[in-house]
């Protein structure tokens, strides 16, 4: 293993670095027209009129489509994945007769420059009748409240109740019930690269390129192409650089049905580009979900059971093809964590509400960690117990038979391990000394962890469902080269190093020599999902190394019958066959490949001269516990005077299994835990009682600084390579335990002060108010 | 609205375009020069992703009018390698692996050049408020402080190409001088 | 957004700027350093038909010391945070100036620009209160000063008449046995802030307070003078908590507004606490230098 294990250095740097990126804006093609939307600026309401004549002779527009034009066009909006009792309603890539959220489109403008098209939306004229708007829980909820839906009874898109073990017995055997009631705020994943596309028709050819910038080019070209009505065969995504997503650009978007509908009927190539503004308002928002929960728990802290009540705002519209109710199934599978329960309920209700969309974003079942992990730390509070303690009486050791109540094995799980790691290097002792000294001069500091598993990809009973594939296709090129063809999308991930580095190692090339090539849907293999739900270090992995596989046998099995040996006794190093310690008798690989293409009927028979493979991984040779997870642990200081929290030290115990490329695991797990630090100080999608957003800006959507986010020490909990395939994927933990961390830290800090910490957005004024500093009611 | 010839000189080469008033310095350079390395992420001054030189300052190119950038010297991402030789700061910024997406990168480099022209001492807590002014989703910060404060020991060691002004953009000799 | 369409008039000299106002009147709007202006163009809040750039005209670039100090409205925040000559006779502006967004921001801004922006959030309006500055504007029916208080009226309102262009400010030089000090609290590193704290404190003779001025941004429409508080420690002793009391006081009379980023109450909470901390160090400053 030359690369694998190493911190290679980024191929993707060398076009990062200097300017030479390639992402879809700057895709600049002749003829080329410019879309702006124009956007609802009511939550809820009917479109009475809507008039766009004087719009139609603003200087530089080309045409002008409302809703009505779009739904003459399209589909309506579907393919979404499906799950029984889901409630999907009709609607379209642009409203047609209603607008449900601040930024629904109504109208799009095509002109010969953005600025143009902009101009021309202000001559829009919509005449709108408001309907009450539905912004809260209870709004949504309530049985004679408006309905967002017409083709829908009520406002609750899915429910979902499901029971394990033996609950009453849990409870009935409790010497107590704690109970809490825990919210998390609306924030969104707000890559540095809004969304947008150029989707040109070629009218001569038939031809529809689509240039986006997604997650999943082969999701979106299948979408498009029934939605739109492009036949598979003619529409190609083309995807470059990927200004990061974190979830939001695995979908297809209204926009995207619209501008390729547009780019149809013009027959000329129409960009658009998201702006900020239109970003924050109406891309994609996430994690809103409110959980009530009792414990059933003795008082020596076993935890006995637990009943979870979730309830999860969707926003308007739902996503395709990740609707938010899918993730209530991961969120309800994964809530008991690493811990022993007898018995477990979950109750789980979407609402729809007139918000923007709720997409996917990083670890979009985050909820059942946060809660359960500050749930703990609450029974401890009310038993008298230190919260470290609680974790040790019932975490599980990761035996053969110890299981989540809701059906995975945790065999081999590293939980345990991870947690005393973590406890050990703060020096957990120390600090609570420290801390008591601390508070004796009025000092507030708190020191809080967090344990959590993810599926990436799970053990062997949590696989095997319509995402437990990948696809890759390989090619020896005529020197010797490979060429890796990967269904992958990446944005930030590194694959274009991290699967050559696979490859490299497997085929025993330089690394130099290996190409990753993704994006270009004529090209790559089908993948739904892409990128994303952390699956790449497994599946994409799993992909390559076995094709890799493939062609290294075609290759063996010739150089056997050329060099007379046995493919077994062969070895391939450094882009050389040689027999096992006789190195003087090698075969460049260049020469096979070479022979292959220019005289491939020259190879001994039985032998197959197609050096390339395609092969679909189903999971073969996957080692270990498959679980990826770990445990955080941060120290922090509140000052009680302003409400500011100092993040003094953030630790990371990991265990991602065998690690390809650390320096990009370790990118990836301070990314993700800097995000659940934003959500938790500095991020809120607010919006008030009518549905009016209020952060719709980077003045007022805090994304936090390089001052803000603190150094973050991690240390991988290794496993000895098995010669499987032992990655575990890594993209969402940071994200997925940090705002249960760092919540935990901060109640800790305020214990003194008897702050009971149940939600999740604690900027400096709402600590305040919690500590009794200030009056909330302004 | 009437269009002025704006000329001034980017990456060391004389540049001249005809554009409208309201087109801001980013759009002039990505869309007019097509110089794309530059990029947008806010458009209201906040995210620093557009950042560049202009006369030797980091400046927030979306919100200075391309007119206003006339006779002006500007450098851009693209404007760093010479000869095909990268920038201490983009061997740096590469050898601490420093960025994931890229998007933000541009903006880094360029607030982090000023830092490295000005040459004043700093230690990290000053290094994190001076890059407090960009904004970035993937790295959580951590890569990039390292890769700043690395290249601030290159260019003391005097590992360097000149990296300045003169340097002729689009280099072709680049693509093949990195490994 | 991309902006509105205007007009772009690079202006040669002030004798230009002030005739092209006189005949536009409040159609346009001076283009300075463009870090304020150009944010609301983008977001379309702000259309003018004309925009006069006043970047050309290098009369209003100097920074002048003799009594107090006078620097031209055309002067980058960051030459004025850097200068040796602001730093020595208003310190508390190159304090200030420190914490005005970023760097990039700054090397932009204009001291004139800020100033005729009138962010009550913003530091430069505070420390103009603060040091009972002044305003120069002149138009062509003549040049007039105005003292700070009568300059900023309100939000992102100032007296200045549509036919006026901000040419210079004026601090004037602070007495002996002062000090000053400048404190502000944001959500991050740069940002706008939710309430700043401006004060000077001068001692006489014997050591009692002879005057003290606290001004708030951040608060109210304006920088918020802390009128009450002040009154209350003149002729007192100095001690931590005389700088208690009127810091007290003066979160009483404030009456601030409630946002996203925070409640009024919060508001109110910060400025005692960065009233009591900026008197204290004013203090300090102030028997430092005696």
């Amino acid at each position: 293993m030359r690369y694998v294990g190493a911190r290679v250095q980024r191929v993707e740097d060398r076009r990062i670095l200097t300017g030479r990126g390639h992402y879809v804006d700057d895709v600049q093609l002749p003829d080329m027209l410019h879309a702006a939307f124009l956007r609802s600026s009511d939550a809820h309401a009917l479109i009475v009129g809507i008039e766009v004549a004087e719009a139609r002779l603003s200087p530089g527009v080309v045409a002008v489509f409302t809703g009505q034009d779009i739904k003459a066009l399209t589909k309506p909006i579907e393919g979404g994945i499906q799950m029984p009792g889901l409630k999907t309603p009709e609607f379209y890539a642009l409203a047609t007769d209603r607008v449900r959220f601040v930024g629904d489109p109504v109208a799009v403008v095509v002109a010969e420059s953005r600025a143009l098209a902009e101009d021309a939306t202000e001559l829009i004229g919509v005449e709108y009748d408001p309907l009450p708007p539905v912004a809260t829980y209870e709004a949504a909820l309530d049985p004679s409240g408006t309905t967002l839906f017409e083709d829908l009874d009520d406002n609750v898109v899915y429910r979902v109740a499901k029971t394990y073990g033996d609950l009453d017995g849990a409870f009935r055997d409790a010497d107590r019930v704690v109970r809490g009631t825990f919210s998390q705020h609306r924030h969104a994943n707000v890559p540095m690269e809004t969304r947008g596309a150029v989707a040109s028709y070629d009218a001569g050819s038939g031809e529809f390129t689509y240039h986006a910038s997604t997650q999943s080019p082969q999701g979106l070209r299948h979408f498009l192409s029934s939605l739109v009505g492009i036949p598979m065969e003619r529409m190609r995504v083309l995807c470059g650089d990927v200004g990061g997503a974190f979830g939001l650009k695995g979908y297809v978007h209204r926009e995207d049905v619209a501008l390729a509908a547009v780019s149809k009927v013009l027959g000329r190539p129409v960009k658009w580009i998201e702006d900020r503004n239109e970003h924050l308002l109406a891309s994609g928002q996430a994690r809103q979900e409110t959980v009530e929960i009792e414990g059933a728990v003795k008082e020596d802290g076993t935890l006995l059971g637990l009943r979870v009540k979730l309830v999860m705002d969707q926003g308007a519209y739902p996503g395709v093809p990740f609707p938010a109710s899918l993730f209530t199934g991961t969120i309800s599978h994964l809530f008991p964590g690493p811990y022993r329960v007898k018995g477990y309920s979950f109750d789980g209700t979407v609402v729809a509400t007139n918000k923007c969309c709720y997409v996917a974003y990083r670890g979009p079942w985050e909820v059942e960690t946060w809660v359960r992990e500050r749930f703990l730390d609450v029974i401890a509070r009310e038993l008298g117990l230190d919260p470290a303690d609680i974790r040790r009486k019932n975490m599980v050791n990761g035996d053969a038979d110890d299981r989540l109540i809701t059906g995975a094995s945790l065999a081999d799980v590293s939980s345990r391990r991870s947690f005393d790691r973590a406890l050990e290097l703060v020096g957990y002792d120390d600090f609570r000394a420290d801390q008591v000294i601390a508070r004796a001069a009025g000092r507030y500091l708190g020191i809080g962890f967090a344990t959590f598993i993810e599926g990436a990809p799970g053990p062997a009973d949590m696989r095997g469902g319509p995402f437990s594939n990948e696809r890759a296709r390989i090619r020896l090129e005529a020197d010797g080269h490979l060429l890796v063809i990967t269904a992958q999308a990446p944005h930030g991930q590194g694959h274009e190093t991290t699967l050559a580095q696979i490859a490299a190692d497997e085929m025993g090339v330089p690394f130099e020599h290996v190409r990753v090539i993704h994006g270009d849907t004529q090209l790559t293999p089908f993948s739904l999902i892409g990128t994303g739900g952390s699956r790449s270090a497994t599946w994409a992995s799993g992909a390559v190394l076995h094709t890799t596989r493939a062609v290294k046998d075609k290759v063996l099995a010739i150089a056997a019958e050329m060099l007379e040996i046995s493919p077994e006794d062969l070895d391939i190093a450094d882009g050389v066959i040689s027999p096992k310690g006789v190195p003087q008798k090698s075969l460049p690989l260049a020469q096979i490949a070479r022979q292959a293409y220019m005289s491939p009927t020259t190879f001994p028979a039985g032998t197959d001269g197609f050096l390339e493979a395609s092969e679909i991984y189903t999971g073969a040779d996957i080692t270990g516990s498959g679980w990826s997870g770990g445990t955080h642990i941060c120290c922090v200081e509140v000052d009680i005077e302003t409400g500011a929290v100092s993040i003094l030290r953030w630790i990371a115990v990991a265990d991602c299994g065998r690690v390809i490329n650390p320096a990009v695991v370790e990118g990836q797990i301070r990314g993700g835990v800097a995000q659940g630090i934003g959500g938790v100080l500095y991020e809120h999608s607010a919006y008030d009682e009518t549905g009016q957003p209020l952060a719709t800006t980077f003045m007022d959507y805090l994304v936090p600084t390089a001052a803000e986010i603190p150094t973050i020490e991690i240390e991988h909990l290794e496993t000895e390579p098995t010669g499987g395939v032992d990655f575990r994927g890594v993209g969402e933990a940071g994200a997925v335990v940090a705002p249960a961390t760092l919540t935990n830290a901060i109640e800790d800090a305020l214990v003194p002060l008897g702050v009971r910490i149940r939600e999740q957005h604690l900027p400096p004024s709402r600590l305040l108010e919690l500590a009794g500093i200030i009056d909330s009611r302004g | 609205m009437t269009s002025e010839i704006v000329r001034l000189t980017v990456n060391g080469r004389v540049r001249e375009a005809l554009t409208e008033p309201r087109k801001t310095l980013v759009d002039f350079l990505r869309e007019d020069l097509h110089l794309t390395g530059t990029h947008i992420g806010c458009e209201h001054g906040v995210c620093g992703a557009c950042t560049v030189l202009a006369d030797g300052v980091a400046v927030r190119s979306c919100l200075m009018l391309a007119v206003q950038a006339k006779g002006a010297e500007v450098t851009t991402i693209e404007g760093l390698e010479f000869e095909g030789k990268l920038h201490p700061l983009q061997e740096a910024f590469r050898e601490s692996h420093s960025f994931q997406c890229g998007f933000c990168t541009p903006g880094f480099m360029m607030t982090a050049m000023e830092l490295l022209n000005e040459g004043l001492p700093f230690g990290e807590r000053e290094l994190r408020e001076h890059l407090s002014g960009n904004l970035c989703r993937c790295t959580g910060y951590q890569s990039i402080v390292d890769g700043v404060l690395l290249a601030v020991e290159k260019v003391a060691r005097g590992q360097s190409s000149t990296g300045t002004d003169t340097i002729p953009e689009g280099s072709p000799a680049a693509e093949d001088a990195m490994p | 957004m991309k902006l509105p369409p205007f007009e772009h008039h690079l202006a040669g000299s002030v004798e230009e700027v002030v005739g092209l106002l006189a005949e536009w009147g409040d159609e346009a709007k001076v283009l300075a350093g463009g870090q304020s202006l150009v944010p609301l163009l983008s977001f379309r809040l702000a259309r003018p038909a004309h925009l006069i750039d006043i970047n050309a005209i290098s009369e209003l670039s100097y920074i002048r010391d003799g009594t107090g100090l006078e620097i031209g409205a055309m002067v980058r925040h960051r030459e004025a945070e850097r200068s040796v000559v602001v730093g020595a006779e208003a310190p508390l502006v190159a304090a200030a100036l420190r914490f005005v967004g970023h760097t990039a921001i700054r090397n932009r801004g204009t001291v004139g620009g800020s100033l005729a922006h009138a962010d009550p959030a913003a530091e430069l309006p505070t420390v103009l209160t603060a040091l009972h500055g002044q305003v120069v504007a002149q138009s062509r029916r003549g040049t007039r000063v105005i003292a700070a208080e009568s300059f900023l009226q309100g939000f992102l309102t100032t007296t200045l008449e549509p036919d006026e262009l901000l040419i210079a400010t004026r601090f004037p030089p602070l007495p002996a046995l002062t000090g000053w000090a400048f404190n502000e609290f944001s959500r991050r590193s740069g940002d706008f802030a939710i309430c700043g704290a401006a004060t000077v404190v001068g001692l006489g003779p014997d050591g009692r307070v002879r005057d003290a001025t606290l001004v708030f941004s951040g608060v109210g429409g304006t920088p918020v003078r802390a009128v009450e508080a002040e009154r209350a420690m003149v002729g007192e002793i100095p001690s931590p908590e005389l700088w208690a009391t009127a810091a007290e006081k003066a979160a009483a009379d404030i009456d601030p507004p409630s946002d996203l980023h925070g409640s009024a109450a919060y508001r109110r909470q910060l400025a005692r606490v960065l009233a009591r901390r900026s008197l204290h160090e004013a203090y300090d400053r102030a028997v430092s230098v005696a």
